[in-house]
């Protein structure tokens, strides 16, 4: 389920919020604290997640300190999907 | 701060971190942090009111807590005791009024006990009131949202706050013409309006958890960034507030190194630069570019190590005690874009900012049926965040243009980001290029701050044009 959750972000990143298709996101990359992702993205981002898993992340929790990386994010998505 | 504050607070927290039992640790920094709002506040020329504003700041804690707690919880013995002691150390430091000039913790006079009485008990009264309504009545969530932002307008716009000042002169028998805004200066009210306002956002999400009255008071008055911060989210603080503290030994390597580091960044470098750094009077002296653009950038880095020195010494002083308050900047004139500078200075007012105003604006936007169009939620967005950014130093043009010229410089920069994202692969380029394009953005964008501290730095946006004119060689 992670993984499959992982590789559903990474693309949405790459391919609509990067806008490169190829570009490989590492499962444990910095995505917010390195400025991949911007404020207006991340709001994008957490959109995408609650159409797409039916989960809630609330605004304040878009910050690098509830998730960094795409495993946190994939993790928190599992855990609230229950 | 003084040095004389910062070594009483020192004291104060290794007292603290060495305390044996947690819970006296947890009343013994709730006493200090309280008794620490009355010393603080700095003497106003309206009779008594540098007892009453820190006494509205305690009332306005309590109220906060009484509207923001779950329905269904019951008041604790616990939650009786922060009362109790708040409120007799509110009573205690009207009573020194009985003992001497001398053993004032107020600036002046502190008025007499049976009227502090009278305060106290009321706002108890009405704290008490609350709490057997809250969970009833959203609307009080939202009375008090719109009374702390009422109170934040009027104390950050000379016209009201001048006003007001009048009226509370009346009622002393002052003379109301002789009222100034600096009569009513409300020394930490702009932090812990901010984190009552986070509470109260929060509860509404339904994502607050459970304080109790000693901790909210804790969390919204904690003495080491009762002055300028950070503000730290209530979730995160009440975890610090639970978990086990680490050894001593090392909080006090840690907290003793950052106060260091607080020490020599606020007392050493930045009061130095103070002394040549762009302000009013040497704008006017200094007609040659070069010179124009020494003092800017002494201002940029005066107010850099003064700010992030502050944040270092907050840090240093709750590390003593076991709290790990959040960073406050990260390198931010490192930054290779307008966007991670914003990540990276002030970060916890941006971060803010972003939790409750921006994140929901764009998220209602872009969840609409017909989503609105990216590029205007980021320039609405960032017109919206840097506006008030710059309103909450004080709403006058200065700072409001000072916020639009960082919205501007944002939304260009998101812009620009997004047009080169399709037509350039910057990881494809070869390194000598990578290091020299980020080492030229860098520059650029510190420039470009330190442009926009002219604004900041001046309060009147005419002369703040004068001296950017001259910056570029054209004297007017």
């Amino acid at each position: 389920m992670s993984d499959d959750t992982i590789q559903i972000l990474a693309k949405h990143i790459s391919e609509k919020i990067l806008k490169k298709p190829n570009r490989v996101i590492a499962p444990d990359a910095a995505i917010i604290s390195s400025g991949l992702i911007d404020s207006f993205h991340l709001v994008d981002l957490a959109v995408f997640i609650e159409e797409k898993f039916n989960v809630r992340i609330d605004d304040s929790e878009l910050t690098a300190d509830t998730f960094d990386t795409l495993t946190q994010l994939a993790e928190l998505i599992k855990e609230r999907s229950h | 701060m003084t040095l004389t504050t910062l070594a009483l607070f020192t004291a104060a927290a290794l007292l603290a971190g060495l305390w044996p039992a947690a819970r006296g640790r947890r009343w013994f920094i709730l006493a200090v942090s309280v008794l620490a709002v009355y010393a603080l506040q700095p003497a106003s020329a309206v009779r008594e009111l540098d007892y009453w504003l820190p006494t509205a700041s305690l009332a306005l804690c309590a109220l906060g807590w009484a509207v923001t707690r779950p329905a269904s919880a019951a008041l604790t013995r616990e939650d009786g005791l922060a009362g109790l002691l708040a409120g007799g150390l509110a009573l205690g430091v009207s009573a020194l009024r009985y003992v001497g000039p001398s053993f004032y913790l107020t600036p002046t006079q502190p008025p007499a006990l049976e009227l502090a009485a009278v305060a106290v008990l009321a706002a108890a009264a009405l704290g008490f009131g609350l709490t057997r309504a809250a969970g009833i009545n959203k609307a009080m969530l939202w009375g008090l949202l719109v009374l702390i932002l009422g109170l934040f307008i009027v104390l950050k716009t000379d016209i009201l706050t001048q006003g007001v000042a009048a009226l509370l002169r009346s009622l002393t028998g002052q003379a109301p013409n002789l009222a100034r805004a600096a009569d009513l200066r409300w020394l930490g009210f702009s932090y812990m309006a901010f984190r009552i306002l986070a509470t109260i956002r929060e509860r509404q999400n339904g994502r607050l958890p459970a304080f109790s009255l000693g901790e909210y008071f804790t969390y919204v008055l904690f003495f080491p960034a009762f002055l300028s911060g950070p503000i730290d989210r209530p979730e995160r603080f009440l975890k610090d507030a639970h978990a086990a503290p680490a050894p001593f030994a090392d909080s006090l390597m840690e907290g003793g190194r950052r106060l260091a580091l607080g020490l020599f960044k606020k007392f050493v470098l930045a009061d130095t630069l103070a002394l040549a750094a762009l302000n009013e009077t040497n704008a006017l002296q200094v007609n040659g570019a070069g010179w124009m653009w020494l003092i800017l950038y002494l201002y940029a880095f005066r107010i850099y190590f003064d700010f992030s020195g502050y944040t270092d010494l907050a840090i240093g002083l709750g590390r003593l005690m076991g709290f790990k308050l959040p960073e406050n900047f990260n390198n931010p004139y490192l930054k290779p874009s307008l966007t991670l500078f914003w990540n990276s200075w002030h970060i916890t007012l941006a971060q803010w900012i972003r939790s409750y105003v921006f994140n929901p604006f764009s998220r209602a936007m872009r969840s609409r049926e017909k989503p609105m169009a990216a590029w205007l939620v980021i320039l609405l967005g960032q017109i919206m965040v840097m506006g008030l950014i710059g309103l909450w130093h004080g709403i006058t043009w200065n700072f409001l243009i000072w916020g639009l010229w960082h919205a501007l410089g944002l939304f260009i920069n998101s812009r620009w980001t997004e047009f080169w994202r399709e037509r350039w692969d910057e990881s494809s380029q070869p390194a000598w290029l990578q290091k020299g394009l980020t080492a030229l953005s860098t520059f650029a964008t510190f420039n470009y701050v330190a442009l926009g501290w002219v604004w900041f730095a001046l309060p009147e946006p005419g002369q703040s044009l004068r001296v950017l004119a001259c910056l570029f060689g054209v004297n007017v």
